[in-house]
């Protein structure tokens, strides 16, 4: 009996033991840092890190506060203010260029802040916001949403990127080989554009706006309501071309292609919509 | 000999005879047949057009030069093994060529005539298709490079002339994947220029773990172009395949500018 209950104590002390390296062993793997900066209308700031997560929401006027997570001690976060201008980026310590070491960022921002992110993998996130935004990433996921006025410029080699009631501003996506889904997307020019990726539209294309959607072997989709008030021109060089409801023929000096090109109207055309493929399909769907 | 036999050798016999001289089998056919001695008539009226428009319609030979020399420093071509995919040669040289070339420029022209060829379906082009120039952009100066070589290949996409051989009236008498498999995506990958060595070798020094993205990205965005490219060497026509080319040698830009912004 004894030697069965010395066992038991034994087998608690060394999982007790175990479960207390394993605790140490994870807070010193994550430690939070925060930065706080006070800044004035349009501040300008710029993150960059080479692998991790960078979200940012909108917070309170003149304060800019930064959370940065790392996960391992390989890393130092290099951050500077020069006015209105924030600059924050993490590297890899000297003699580790080899490892890939990851820190998420979260920002707070003033909603009229202009916003620099740079991450290889991400993913990156900005939501509820008004000033200007721009995206860079690998293979990062990015997701931008509820954007009102800000111009947005994204630049991807193959991460999807999401935008989704993002209006009145311009819009430029670039992407090698990554998807482009739009949302309720709309303003004065909406430009995207991806090799291998594909492009998908849903929305009304608002109204007085250029749109370019342009593939070079993605598939282009297009979803609008009955009453979408747009001119639309679509030309696919070898692949096929097809919308599913009527429009009204317009006079242009492009030639129209049955199955690879079409041309035409629909309600006012306050908008003009050119999708462009070398050999993707392109399609033009209505809701329903 | 039959109707079927004729079909099949017509195109060889009018081009290894051009004054007219037949075997003696064919000829008993022909003469004792309506529908062949139309065939042959019509294929000859059809080539004899071929030879006038090839000879009204050939490049200056510095233009050939030119590319060629562009692909022998890509590595695309090598003098060693291969002659030049383009060999600048007089019209004269030309026609006295052996059958195979002559067979697609007949082939095509009778696929235009369309009542005169039988249900054969259309034979592809051989992939004899120019290049235009191409230069990649440097690693050091990839933006204003890249955009000036996009503006430098819309030009010479714009301006670079089809190979008689290549040509045909319409784009309807070439289905869409004879297109894209004659637009020549090469058997064989292409070396990557020395631009792309050295971009990829900055790469592999100051990010090697991105090295096989990069590469990847980097091999498809070339595909891209060359398709491109080979398409409007057959159609230099298309304004929309010449704004797809611009838009193609963007994207790489795009490539470069993403990788250096990461490696610096």
């Amino acid at each position: 009996m004894a030697r069965v209950q010395q066992m038991r104590i034994d087998h608690t002390t060394v999982l007790t033991l175990v479960l207390v390296a394993y605790l140490s062993s994870t807070a010193f793997a994550e430690t939070k840092k925060e930065f706080t900066y006070t800044v004035g209308p349009k501040a300008n700031i710029s993150v960059e890190t080479q692998f991790g997560a960078i979200s940012v929401k909108p917070g309170s006027g003149t304060q800019v506060l930064v959370t940065a997570t790392f996960r391992s001690d390989n890393v130092e976060v290099d951050q500077q203010q020069k006015g209105n201008r924030i600059e924050i980026a993490s590297h890899l310590l000297r003699g580790n260029e080899q490892q890939a070491s990851r820190v998420d960022y979260e920002l707070l921002v003033p909603p009229d802040a202009t916003i620099n992110l740079r991450s290889s993998n991400g993913p990156l996130s900005v939501e509820r916001l008004q000033g200007d935004i721009t995206l860079e990433g690998t293979d990062a996921v990015m997701n931008i949403s509820n954007i009102e006025n800000g111009h947005v410029h994204v630049r991807s080699m193959r991460g999807p990127v999401s935008l989704t009631d993002v209006r009145n501003g311009h819009v430029e996506i670039d992407s090698i080989g990554g998807d482009i889904h739009l949302e309720a997307v709309t303003g004065p020019l909406v430009q995207a554009r991806s090799g291998s990726g594909r492009i998908f539209y849903d929305g009304d294309f608002g109204s007085d706006g250029d749109y370019k959607f342009t593939t070079h072997t993605g598939d282009i989709e297009a979803l609008v309501p009955a009453d979408v008030s747009a001119a639309f021109r679509a030309h696919s060089v070898l692949g096929r071309v097809r919308h599913d409801f009527p429009l009204q023929p317009k006079h242009s000096r492009f030639r129209e292609e049955a199955g690879r090109s079409f041309i035409g109207t629909s309600g006012q055309a306050a908008s003009e919509v050119v999708l462009r493929s070398f050999s993707g399909k392109i399609r033009l769907k209505q809701q329903r | 000999m039959t109707c079927s036999e004729v079909e099949r050798v017509l195109p060889e016999l009018v081009d290894g005879a051009p004054d007219g001289a037949f075997p003696a089998d064919f000829e008993l056919h022909v003469k004792s047949c309506p529908a062949c001695s139309d065939l042959l008539s019509d294929l000859k009226l059809i080539a004899d057009q071929a030879r006038d428009l090839a000879a009204s319609e050939e490049p200056a030979p510095r233009v050939w030069v030119r590319i060629a020399a562009q692909l022998r420093e890509e590595g695309i071509i090598r003098d060693a093994e291969s002659r030049p995919v383009l060999v600048p040669v007089s019209p004269r040289r030309r026609w006295t060529s052996t059958a195979w070339w002559l067979a697609p420029v007949a082939a095509c022209l009778l696929a235009a005539g369309a009542y005169v060829v039988s249900h054969k379906p259309v034979p592809q082009v051989a992939s004899r298709v120019s290049t235009p120039a191409v230069t990649t952009p440097t690693p050091e100066n990839s933006v204003m490079k890249a955009a000036a070589d996009s503006t430098k290949a819309a030009a010479v996409a714009s301006a670079t002339r089809p190979i008689p051989a290549a040509q045909s009236p319409s784009r309807k008498f070439a289905a869409p994947a004879d297109v894209v498999a004659s637009a020549a995506k090469p058997t064989v990958e292409p070396q990557p220029s020395a631009e792309d060595q050295q971009f990829l070798s900055v790469v592999s020094t100051r990010a090697p773990s991105m090295r096989a993205t990069y590469e990847d990205q980097l091999q498809k965005v070339n595909a891209n172009i060359r398709e491109v490219q080979a398409y409007l060497v057959r159609y230099p026509g298309d304004a929309d395949a010449r704004q797809q080319l611009l838009d193609a040698y963007q994207q790489k830009a795009l490539l470069y500018q993403i990788a250096l912004d990461r490696i610096q």
